[in-house]
């Protein structure tokens, strides 16, 4: 479904964003005319005019990510941006931020710096990304040639529940902006005027963070296996039991652990704790999980943060019963 | 008013010109390519103007208009005049436009011409009706002879892809 989902909007995007004919580009008209005189048939051409095409600045900005769900005082939380040029011609765009709208509840505090490249495609901040640097890393886009690009932000500490901030990316061609139809001189491909199109030469759009509990999908389950066949729970049957932990909406789940006590008549099955297929030891070492003996033995295994982007974690134990 | 003046001059030069270079062919065939330039008069009315033009953005429509007088001294009969529709450039429907003549298109290169809902494409085997963008060509055949000194005239509209 994802996939049949992805090919739609790029069928939708080349439809809405094709660019039309390249700057440059030469247009000639001729005409022929054939008629009889004197019985004598006679084809004579016209002049021939020219046409030369101009390039027109136009850039759309398409907000990429959902609504974000943050929590008070996160740190470098990003929003996913695409900038295309939907000009005709080859375009520099410089790019701002606002984090200071109307119309929202509280004010993201922009990093330092605050907009970058999307390096890694990841669709998220991480270190690997490059910081736009204005005027000295300014996107040079060919016709129809898009980029992704993040805001980064921080929340601050005293907002609550429910609120939402906004947060707005500004793509402007270096060229100029102005009214629709507007001619700059020379300032177009290969020397020609450049034209204003539709979009003004410069775009904008926000996205928003909303403040809210990170939301969590645990299922638990249990398969039965007796060493003298069939299913029934009796003594000397193992249990086997899967949980799944998911976040399910914008939120993160920081440093999660998990915690399971062994149930009461059953015995911890040794080595058996598995997450996403592979195994933890039992002891309290450097990797994710162990048998917490402290007290009542429990199963214990940190999930560290996590987001929507990690999907289902799948832990795994086995118990006999007593 | 002194430089329109000026601009008209150098226009009849041209013309004048132009009509020396294609006297041999008894017709002068002359084609313009302008656009239409809309203004708000001062009454607050609505103008609309055609202007020369030599540059374009896609999305702009052009208006070309051809021109053809009979500088000999007999009657042509069956004129034909035939406009090819650049590959970046799409008629737009309904614009040509020719007094005394039948108005054709092609969607095959100029192979063949019909009236606009007689024109068929393939696609993959079958066919469908054609539709402006796929016009090619743009044909007048006048209906009645061009006596000598007379002068004819024929335009469409196109929109740059």
């Amino acid at each position: 479904m994802q996939f049949l989902l992805v090919s739609a909007i790029f069928a939708c995007s080349n439809a809405a964003w094709a660019t039309g004919t390249a700057a440059g580009t030469v247009i000639d008209n001729m005409v022929t005319v054939n008629f009889d005189l004197s019985g004598v048939n006679t084809t004579q051409d016209s002049n021939t005019v020219t046409l030369t095409v101009l390039e027109r600045l136009d850039v759309v900005v398409t907000l990429q990510s959902p609504q974000i769900v943050v929590a008070p005082g996160e740190t470098n939380r990003s929003l996913l941006f695409t900038v295309t040029n939907t000009g005709n011609g080859n375009d520099e765009l410089e790019l701002f931020i606002d984090s200071t709208l109307t119309g929202d509840d509280f004010d993201p505090l922009p990093a330092s710096p605050a907009i970058y490249f999307d390096t890694d495609a990841s669709g998220d901040f991480t270190v690997g990304d490059l910081a736009y640097v204005q005027g000295g890393n300014d996107p040079q886009l060919a016709a129809d040639e898009s980029v992704d690009m993040l805001l980064v932000n921080d929340i601050p500490p005293a907002v609550v529940d429910g609120w939402f901030g906004r947060s707005e990316l500004t793509a402007t061609s270096t060229a100029g902006t102005g009214l629709p139809g507007e001619t700059l001189a020379g300032l177009g491909d290969g020397g020609l005027d450049a034209v204003i199109g539709a979009s003004g030469g410069t775009a904008a759009v926000f996205g928003e963070y909303l403040i809210g509990d990170v939301e969590i999908s645990i299922q638990k389950s249990v398969v039965v296996s007796n060493p003298l066949g069939g299913t029934e729970p009796t003594v000397g049957a193992t249990l086997n039991y899967t949980i799944t932990v998911e976040v399910t909406n914008g939120g993160i789940a920081t440093a999660s652990v998990f915690s399971d006590p062994i149930p009461a008549f059953s015995t911890y099955v040794t080595s058996s704790i598995l997450l996403n297929g592979g195994n933890l030891t039992d002891v309290i070492d450097v990797d994710a999980g162990e048998l917490d003996t402290s007290g009542a033995p429990a199963v214990v295994v940190r999930l560290g943060d996590l987001t929507l982007a990690d999907g289902v974690q799948t832990i795994e134990f086995q118990v006999t019963i007593d | 008013m002194k430089t329109l003046a000026n601009m008209t001059l150098i226009a009849s030069t041209f013309f004048a010109l132009a009509a020396l270079a294609q006297e041999q062919g008894h017709l002068n065939v002359r084609t313009v390519v302008q656009k239409e330039e809309v203004t708000v008069n001062d009454s607050g009315e609505t103008e609309r103007n055609l202007v020369p033009t030599d540059t374009v953005v896609p999305g702009d429509d052009v208006i070309y208009t051809i021109t053809f007088t009979n500088i000999s001294d007999e009657s042509a009969e069956n004129i034909v005049i035939t406009n090819p529709i650049s590959e970046n450039l799409t008629y737009v429907q309904g614009s040509a436009f020719g007094p005394g003549t039948v108005i054709e298109f092609s969607v095959d290169n100029g192979q063949s011409f019909a009236a606009p809902d007689e024109l068929r494409v393939g696609i993959n085997g079958e066919t469908r009706p054609a539709q402006a963008e796929d016009f090619t060509h743009v044909r007048w055949t006048m209906q009645n002879e061009l006596e000598a000194g007379a002068q004819g005239m024929a335009r469409f509209r196109a929109r740059l892809n």
